[in-house]
């Protein structure tokens, strides 16, 4: 009888305690990213792996690629298409579905020629499929500036959170 | 031929009036009692997590009896192996088992070492070590969280995933990805660490002590939890023995079955650490065991990170993706969160694998379910099912 309810006053005790661990985690700072209004600090992005970019090897838009085929025979998911240029080795199509992609880095890692890497465009959207099959060349010229970018960026209100 | 036999393409059923299921229900509910209540668990219920179907025969709130009906996440990749090679298999693995990835990984680059006698550099070893081990305290939170929160309790989940964030993003600078991690190549290592890397993990392994301390003021101690587990699902080691279970409900039977410490691979013999067992084979046992083994693989991480030696992370002359197998036949196995995961190979010397035969724990632990779950609530059989710790797409594959 005096067992039972020394028991079950500390199973009360327990829950009390637990209720204190919650109470504090209420009444502590929150933790949570709230996207779109926070973003999470570049740090961790470093090592994030977006979609595939090729490496410039100038600024004129010229890419390292020798066209040498071993990132689309390496790829598990055939998600690369590297068409070999009429002059030199320069490729003049690299086509990336990123529908297909698995993100493995079996292409970077077989590159002889340290053509490719990772991007780290974490916030990519799309509205259809089409627009996931990408066109690396047209993005490599893209970012050296020589074609113009589709849509300009939205202003950029929100602030890093570490 | 009535229009019921339409739906019933088998057409099993002796009596088409009383069909009321598929193939499996039907072939269940052969012999149902009277008064009993066929009930479908899943496959998408929250509480099986992911795709898991439980038929469980129902006599008012108790459990008559219970199968599980698999295949819902099969997605061949034993089958996938015969049309890819060992270097496109890589990413395969991460999808098999997403919660403990790196075991599968460690298996897989494990078995095509063996085969073709590759030797690993001392550095590389230490590190596959640590991630795993920080891999495998990842699982077990995802599933403390996901446990409690079968067993009604919500919050605890949240704060399990701020440790799982804290791993991931540790495990992000080498691998790159937060859930189906490769980090393992052949002969090595994909990366090396960075300082960063030696900082946050050596930061984790002292914060995560002090976490488990609120872990068990705020739900180990908890009488409603104690009440809820204590004797609920007992899975002794005969049950164990006879179904093939391993990892953490074996351990909670009682035997000290470690893949770590029985067939010793990579420097695991090089660090002192404890393999816990008991302390009862009921649910709150492999609980309490699970809680254990974090601490476990803290004392190991913290021990591989102290003693990390200098050196290269991969061989030289690393196979390249083209990389053919020597003809052969190996079988290798190493311990994950859930158990023995094996991986056993065949090569023709060809450029893909001939055949791959992946053992999945989850596929053993779960047929234990069937006798475990015989007459005990239904609530009671949900803990089970929770206590087993599942990953529907390892156990389908």
């Amino acid at each position: 009888m005096i067992k039972a309810v020394v028991d079950n006053l500390k199973g009360l005790w327990s829950l009390v305690v637990g209720l204190s661990v919650t109470g504090r985690f209420f009444l502590s700072p929150q933790k949570t990213v709230h996207f779109p209004r926070d973003v999470v600090g570049p740090e961790i992005l470093e090592s994030f792996r977006g979609p595939l970019e090729l490496v410039p090897a100038d600024d004129q838009g010229g890419s390292k690629c020798i066209s040498c085929q071993m990132c689309a025979r390496a790829c598990p998911g055939d998600c690369i298409t590297v068409v070999k240029g009429d002059a030199g080795k320069a490729p003049k199509e690299y086509k990336y579905d990123f529908t297909l992609c698995c993100l493995c880095a079996a292409c970077v890692e077989s590159c002889p020629a340290g053509a490719i890497r990772f991007s780290h465009r974490v916030y990519m959207v799309a509205r259809s499929r089409e627009e996931l099959r990408l066109d690396l060349l047209a993005d490599l010229r893209e970012r050296c500036g020589l074609e113009p970018a589709p849509a300009p960026a939205p202003a950029d209100k929100t602030k890093a959170v570490a | 031929m009535n229009s019921l036999n339409f739906i019933n393409p088998f057409g099993v059923s002796e009596d088409p009036g009383s069909y009321v299921g598929d193939f499996y229900t039907d072939n269940f509910a052969k012999g149902a009692g009277e008064g009993t209540l066929i009930l479908n668990l899943g496959p998408q219920h929250p509480s099986t997590h992911g795709v898991l179907r439980v038929i469980v025969e129902l006599e008012g709130e108790y459990v008559v009896r219970a199968e599980p009906v698999l295949g819902y996440l099969h997605r061949m990749h034993e089958k996938m192996a015969e049309v890819k090679t060992p270097w496109q298999y890589i990413p395969n693995m991460g999808r098999v088992d997403y919660l403990h990835p790196i075991a599968w990984n460690w298996a897989q680059v494990g078995a095509c070492e063996r085969l073709a006698g590759i030797e690993v550099p001392e550095r590389a070893e230490y590190l596959r070590v640590v991630s795993c081990e920080l891999n495998r305290i990842s699982s077990h939170l995802m599933w403390w969280g996901a446990f409690v929160m079968d067993l009604g309790g919500v919050t605890p989940i949240l704060y399990a995933f701020e440790e799982r964030e804290k791993i991931n993003d540790i495990l992000q600078i080498v691998t790159g990805s937060r859930l189906t991690m490769s980090y393992f190549r052949f002969g090595g290592v994909s990366a090396d660490v960075d300082d960063r890397f030696v900082r946050l993990t050596k930061e984790f392994v002292p914060y995560l002590r002090e976490r488990l301390k609120m872990y068990k003021a705020l739900v180990t101690d908890n009488v409603i939890l104690r009440r809820r587990l204590e004797g609920v699902g007992p899975m002794d080691a005969d049950l164990c023995r006879r179904h093939g279970a391993t990892g953490p409900i074996l351990r909670a039977a009682g035997l000290k079955r470690d893949t770590r410490t029985d067939a010793p691979y990579g420097v695991y013999h090089k660090f002192q650490y404890n393999v816990p067992t008991g302390p009862s084979d009921d649910c709150l046992g492999r609980y309490m065991l699970r809680l254990a083994e974090i601490e476990a693989s803290l004392d190991i991480v913290e021990q591989a990170m102290g003693s990390l030696p200098p050196g290269p992370v991969r061989i030289d002359k690393a196979p390249k993706a083209g990389w053919k197998l020597p003809a052969g036949e190996t079988y290798f196995a190493v311990e994950g969160a859930r158990g023995q995961v094996g991986v056993h190979l065949v090569s023709d010397g060809g450029k893909n694998h001939y055949r791959v035969k992946l053992r999945a724990p989850g596929f053993s632990n779960l047929s234990l379910f069937a006798e475990a779950a015989r007459g005990v609530l239904l609530a009671d059989a949900i803990a089970i099912l929770g206590s087993l710790d599942l990953v529907i797409p390892e156990v389908d594959r």
